[in-house]
């Protein structure tokens, strides 16, 4: 991994279309702006993760289900 | 075309009903073509199949089903990525994932699919409301379900329009 110390207000590029800059310090908590292109999806990582696990999953088991069982059970009263 | 499916078998199906993600399913940006499969009206579930993985389909539903004040704010960013200019030309699809034991159905209200219903150019989008959850109980909101008519928005029904019938 690439370390690279940055102070407030100074950045970092990425290739030729992706700047990532330092806007505010506080604490623990650090403010960063991205800039990329609309192409370059960005996303807090822990996001990221959960999402991809949770299509994941929704594969893994659209593999076995029957939609018409399943509306059975939702359509069921109560 | 034909398609191969480890769900359905061999399908036809023509490539200007393709839905391409031009961004990506998380976890999935390999697979960029995908087909609609419904099997009848009266199964709001719908397929949605890997055009290039016979093994991999989501089971999607229309968000507004299961919550009917489902109207998340979309990042112009988003809509521009996708090239939307109408607003009657979105279409939103929520992932839904399925559990055995126990049993439980849950949509991902937090990152659902965008998908532009006239060039049919899609993508997962992130919203920033946590207040939408990646795993939004189906059976607590089942009663929505079955009250709710077929309130699609346009660009749902449009894609539902084109989309394939799914094989029993």
């Amino acid at each position: 991994m690439l370390i690279l110390t940055r102070k407030l207000g100074e950045a970092v590029n990425i290739g030729s279309e992706i700047k990532v800059t330092v806007l505010d310090i506080k604490g623990n908590a650090v403010r960063i702006g991205v800039e990329a292109p609309r192409t370059v999806a960005v996303h807090r990582s822990e996001i990221y993760e959960l999402i991809q696990e949770q299509n994941t999953q929704a594969a893994a088991m659209a593999a076995e289900v029957s939609l018409d069982e399943i509306m059975g059970h939702l359509r069921k009263e109560k | 075309m034909k398609i191969n499916t480890s769900r359905f078998g061999t399908i036809e199906v023509s490539e200007e009903e393709f839905i391409y993600m031009k961004g990506s399913i998380l976890g999935f940006e390999r697979l960029t073509r995908f087909v609609l499969l419904i099997k009848d009206d009266q199964n709001p579930l719908w397929w949605l199949q890997a055009v290039d993985d016979p093994a991999v389909a989501f089971v999607v539903i229309n968000p507004r089903l299961i919550k009917r004040d489902y109207d998340p704010m979309v990042y112009e960013g988003d809509l521009e990525f996708l090239d939307i200019k109408d607003k009657d030309d979105i279409a939103l699809l929520a992932i839904v994932t399925i559990r055995a034991n126990p049993f439980r159905v849950t949509a991902n209200l937090r990152a659902p699919l965008l998908i532009n219903a006239a060039n049919r150019m899609g993508n997962q989008i992130v919203l920033e409301e946590p207040s939408y959850h990646v795993q939004f109980d189906i059976l607590d909101h089942r009663q929505e379900l079955q009250e709710t008519g077929n309130d699609e928005g346009k660009g749902l029904e449009r894609l539902a329009r084109q989309a394939y019938a799914a094989p029993a």
